[in-house]
């Protein structure tokens, strides 16, 4: 399975295709969460542009954040997107759920999970991202749902209520390299939500306060958010193929012909690297070590040739 | 209305046979009954009450006292169960209440034991005996007033004394004598000899489970678990089942997520869960507290020194329950084991470790050396002395509390130290009480020189009292210590106290001066009142309002001029502690950040990214063996980015000259992240 997750994820890397960002901060109802929730859309969107690349940034927040602009712009963005096409959506501030629907509040009428879904469903990019990080955002897993879509959310239900923090670390994860755990020079959505959950439940852990909100991620459209994506679970497999932010040069390497060759050989040896992993428990402990150490020293070898 | 009375009889009767054959249910039912039945009796409330004190209910019970002096005002069982209650959280108005139930009923017999208990309790034999004589007076059959003599006798060092052959001989099944000989044993922190009375105690009386609970929990504090769990589970199986008593076995069932490393003279005993990550600072600092006491105290252990750590703050609390005192307190000594919070188990900033460590590890040598006979204040206050002898920047500092207590007058005389820790009169005594303490020893090692309070602590051992000890070592008369100690005090806080309200009010405004972002003002308001309390370091205090004040204003030198300030002064919240290493990297300081960073690993060592940059810190400056430490910590702290933290050890390692360790960490390094260029380079470099 892990074998599989490699190649998907290396043909994602070599095939670039545009991708749409949409980040939107909702009504705060006081000072201080509206100075926090615009301060954070206008970070992420300033992280995104400085990442460069073909991506379209759209950021709707403060009064102009309503639920018509909001479904104009993905109107607009369904109209423009192609299937290879990549749709990321952030959607900070806070929300509602009575126990049957949820809504993101905005400046004027809020935002139903249901009425977001059609709007999204109309976007024909075949990956989508929703990363919803209001307050009873676990709300929306059922509507937003979908075989192509990662959801993300900050908490585990509806019923989670209060005011959440998840968004401030996932802020962080775009921006710390840290995040990007396997230096592949991409953080995927599931870096991201693995890094915005630990620190999450750091801040919890240290402040001594008890946890009012519980991330899930829920990639197999089956509607069942988990808090570990795993193997096991059969959750997160969507999520690691899933580049959410590109840092470095891997688009340029996969665009020159002179180093195909090298690439291929470089995505061979991962591929080798990555069954090895998933065959270790069946190893013996030394032969796995020197297979490995092998493996690594060659393909070293061979990123400093692509590298020249 | 004969018959009535004799079928109420019974059922009082039947009540209280009930009661003493432990059909606790049964007899709570026939109370209720009788409560019932018979509204305006007090006495059937004080004897329903007393059988919720009997199965640890203290709440309740003290509800039916209440109701029974409701309909009687000056019931004195009623009363007398009021003082018990008070008496078993070691509250001051015990003895009032007993005194107010033998007011009402001077032939109260168990009032005036218990009088004589809370005298012994409270360090003061003289008046126990006083109180135990009145009792025997009303009753020559008063079993606990002989056995305050008994254990009176005992702290006198007379190990013949008659009098617990004198209760055995009245009753030989009677093991509370012994109990209460225990009890006052751990008080005085005599556990072994506590241990000794309650095995005596259950062997008289093998039902008397309050006493085998305490020998059980008494087991546990040494390190005697297995014995310990053995006492513990038949009291819980025989229906015994207190608080200490359920909690202390569900403490000892945990041990199994505990890891115990072994090594010479230590033993060290941490969660699973954090072992890896504290191990190098705890054991370290353990071995370097121990070097510094057995030169200081010049005295070596012949035993082991075991330290636990508790991440989780209520299976520490259990270690302390039942003992006075210690609410609220951060780590506890019993013999030669010392049991203490984990950095992890309190709020970043909250308290410093190593200074705890340090305080606790002194009561170590002082009890070993005088033998558990030195009063608690000077137990505790050489502790609090030698916190900031090891750095002036750790230990507690002067709190507006003990200000008031010292502007209000109401510091102890020395003699009477032992009362603020046992029976505190007012909620900070206890706090206050540490701080005195602390204060009176630094003072005698700077009047009288260092070894005059290892002249005492020597004294103390052959049972010496204070104002003997004083006396002879120090050639005054108590009070006049008092008066000497007490006029220094007035002297050095007298400025901080005459300053105190304004400094307050400008405080307070500043602060909200902060909040509206008038940064300007904020160094205006602060400026006259900076230098007024430079010992408050909590939160609110002067250095980092000034200090965001400055960054804000974009004076950085400022604003690290402040922060320094706050660590000197003893600051101790990790985030402002990281700011300052910032200011001081960003101003071609990188020494002095390191420094301020190492600070935190005292603090709140579980920071992977203190870790990190420290290590990275001290890599650049050729500290390797610190680079290696900090960069494994980072590891064992469950960084985010293990593939980095991997790689940071392994330019340490090189750095080091440790290439085959080095590589180690490369390969688990590219194993997380095999495109990780930088390690791919490095295992290159070493493979060629």
């Amino acid at each position: 399975m892990k074998r599989l997750l490699a190649c998907f994820l290396l043909t994602v890397l070599s095939a670039p295709a545009a991708t749409y960002y949409v980040t939107i901060a909702g009504l705060g109802g006081e000072p201080d969460y509206e100075q926090h929730f615009e301060m954070w859309a206008s970070d992420i969107e300033k992280v995104l542009k400085a990442s460069g690349g073909e991506a379209k940034i759209e950021t709707l927040k403060g009064p102009a954040a309503t639920r018509f602009a909001i479904g104009a712009l993905l109107e607009k963005i369904a109209g423009e997107a192609t299937a290879q096409d990549v749709l990321v959506l952030m959607l900070i501030g806070h929300g509602t759920y009575d126990g049957v629907e949820y809504k993101i509040n905005l400046p004027g009428p809020d935002l139903s999970a249901t009425d977001l879904a059609k709007l999204l469903d109309k976007v024909h990019a075949s990956r989508q991202l929703v990363v919803n990080m209001t307050s009873a955002s676990g709300g929306s897993i059922e509507a937003l749902k979908h075989s192509n879509r990662v959801l993300i959310t900050a908490t585990k239900a509806g019923s989670e209520k209060n005011a959440t923090v998840f968004t401030r670390y996932w802020l962080e994860a775009l921006r710390d390299p840290a995040a990007d755990t396997d230096k592949n020079d991409t953080i995927s959505a599931l870096e991201a939500f693995r890094y915005a959950q630990q620190k999450t439940a750091n801040f919890y852990e240290t402040q001594k306060r008890l946890a009012t909100e519980h991330a899930l991620l829920e990639d197999t459209g089956a509607g069942t958010g988990v808090r570990t994506p795993s193997a096991d679970n059969g959750n997160g497999l969507r999520a690691a193929a899933f580049p959410l932010l590109r840092l470095g040069s891997m688009q340029a390497a996969a665009s020159n012909p002179e180093k195909r060759k090298l690439l291929d050989k470089k995505e061979d040896l991962e591929q080798q690297i990555d069954k090895l992993k998933y065959e270790k428990a069946a190893i013996p402990a030394a032969e796995y070590k020197r297979s490995l150490e092998a493996l690594l020293l060659e393909l070293a070898k061979t990123q400093e040739e692509l590298d020249k | 209305m004969c018959a009535a009375l004799a079928a109420q009889a019974q059922t009082l009767e039947r009540a209280e046979a009930l009661r003493k054959a432990h059909n606790y249910e049964e007899a709570n039912n026939a109370f209720r009954a009788l409560v019932k039945a018979n509204p305006k009796n007090a006495e059937y409330r004080v004897r329903w009450g007393r059988l919720f004190l009997e199965r640890f209910n203290r709440a309740d019970a003290a509800s039916l006292f209440q109701e029974a002096l409701a309909i009687q005002k000056d019931n004195a069982g009623a009363l007398l169960g009021l003082a018990l209650v008070a008496a078993d959280s070691y509250e001051s108005r015990a003895v009032e209440l007993a005194e107010k139930a033998l007011a009402s009923d001077p032939k109260l017999v168990e009032a005036r034991e218990l009088l004589a208990r809370l005298a012994l309790e409270d360090s003061d034999p003289k008046k126990a005996i006083e109180e135990a004589d009145k009792a025997l007076a009303i009753s020559p059959r008063a079993f606990d007033a002989m056995a305050i003599h008994g254990t009176v006798d005992w702290l006198d060092g007379k190990n013949d004394s008659p009098w617990f052959d004198k209760i055995l001989a009245a009753d030989a099944h009677y093991g509370q004598g012994y109990a209460l000989a225990g009890h006052i044993s751990v008080l005085n922190r005599r556990y072994e000899e506590g241990i000794q009375f309650y095995r005596k105690a259950v062997e008289v009386q093998p039902d008397l489970w309050s006493a085998r609970s305490q020998l059980g929990v008494t087991l546990m504090r040494l390190g005697e678990e297995t014995e310990a769990r053995e006492q513990l589970a038949e009291c819980y199986a025989n229906h015994f089942r207190d608080d200490i008593t359920t909690n202390t076995l569900t403490l000892i069932d945990s041990y199994k997520n505990f890891i115990i490393d072994k090594s010479g003279n230590i033993v060290l005993k941490l969660h699973k869960k954090e072992a890896d990550l504290l191990r190098p600072y705890f054991e370290s600092e353990l071995k370097r507290a121990l070097a510094t006491y057995e030169k200081k105290y010049k005295l070596q252990l012949t035993r082991p020194v075991q330290l636990e750590v508790y991440p989780d703050h209520e299976d520490f609390a259990v270690r302390t329950m039942g003992m006075p005192g210690l609410g609220g307190v951060l780590g506890v000594t019993f013999g030669y084991v010392v049991a203490m919070d984990s950095p992890s188990g309190r709020p970043p900033g909250s308290f410093h470790w190593a200074s705890t460590m340090w305080h606790e590890l002194s009561h170590v040598y002082v009890l070993a050396a005088t033998n558990h006979r030195a009063p608690r204040w000077f137990t505790e206050g050489m502790a609090v002395y030698e916190e900031t002898a090891v750095s002036p920047e750790w230990g507690d500092r002067l709190d507006p509390h003990t200000l008031s207590a010292i502007k209000n007058k109401k510091l102890l005389p020395v003699a009477e130290l032992d009362r603020g820790f046992v029976r505190p009169t007012y909620p900070e005594q206890v706090v206050v009480s540490y701080f005195q303490a602390g204060r009176i020893c630094g003072y005698i090692a700077k009047r009288w020189g260092y070894d005059k309070l290892l002249a005492m602590m020597h004294d103390f051992a052959t049972e010496a009292s204070t104002p003997a000890v004083i006396r002879k070592e120090l050639g005054m008369e108590p009070a006049d210590f008092d008066r000497d100690f007490l006029a220094t005090i007035d002297a050095e806080t007298h400025k901080i106290i005459e300053g105190f309200d304004e400094w307050r009010t400008q405080v307070k405004a500043a602060v909200a001066l902060s909040h509206a972002g008038k940064h300007q003002e904020v160094i205006e308001r602060t400026t006259p009142i900076r230098d007024v309390y430079p010992e408050f370091v909590e939160q609110g205090n002067v250095y980092e309002l000034r200090a965001e004040a400055f960054v804000a204003l974009n004076n950085k030198a400022a604003a690290t001029t402040e922060l320094e300030g706050y660590a000197k002064a003893g600051g101790r919240d990790p985030a402002a502690l990281k700011k300052l290493a910032t200011l001081l990297e960003e101003a071609g300081r990188p020494v002095d950040a390191a420094k301020a960073l190492d600070r935190i690993t005292y603090i709140y060592p579980m920071d992977p990214e203190v870790h990190q940059h420290l290590g990275t810190l001290w890599l650049d400056q050729g500290n390797r063996e610190g680079a290696i430490r900090e960069f494994t910590a980072a590891l064992a702290s469950k960084p985010i980015d293990l593939a980095a933290s991997h790689y940071n050890l392994a330019r340490a390692y090189r750095s080091a000259d440790r290439p085959a360790d080095a590589k180690e960490q490369l390969v688990l390094a590219l194993e997380a992240a095999p495109g990780f260029r930088p390690a791919q380079r490095m295992l290159l470099e070493l493979s060629r």
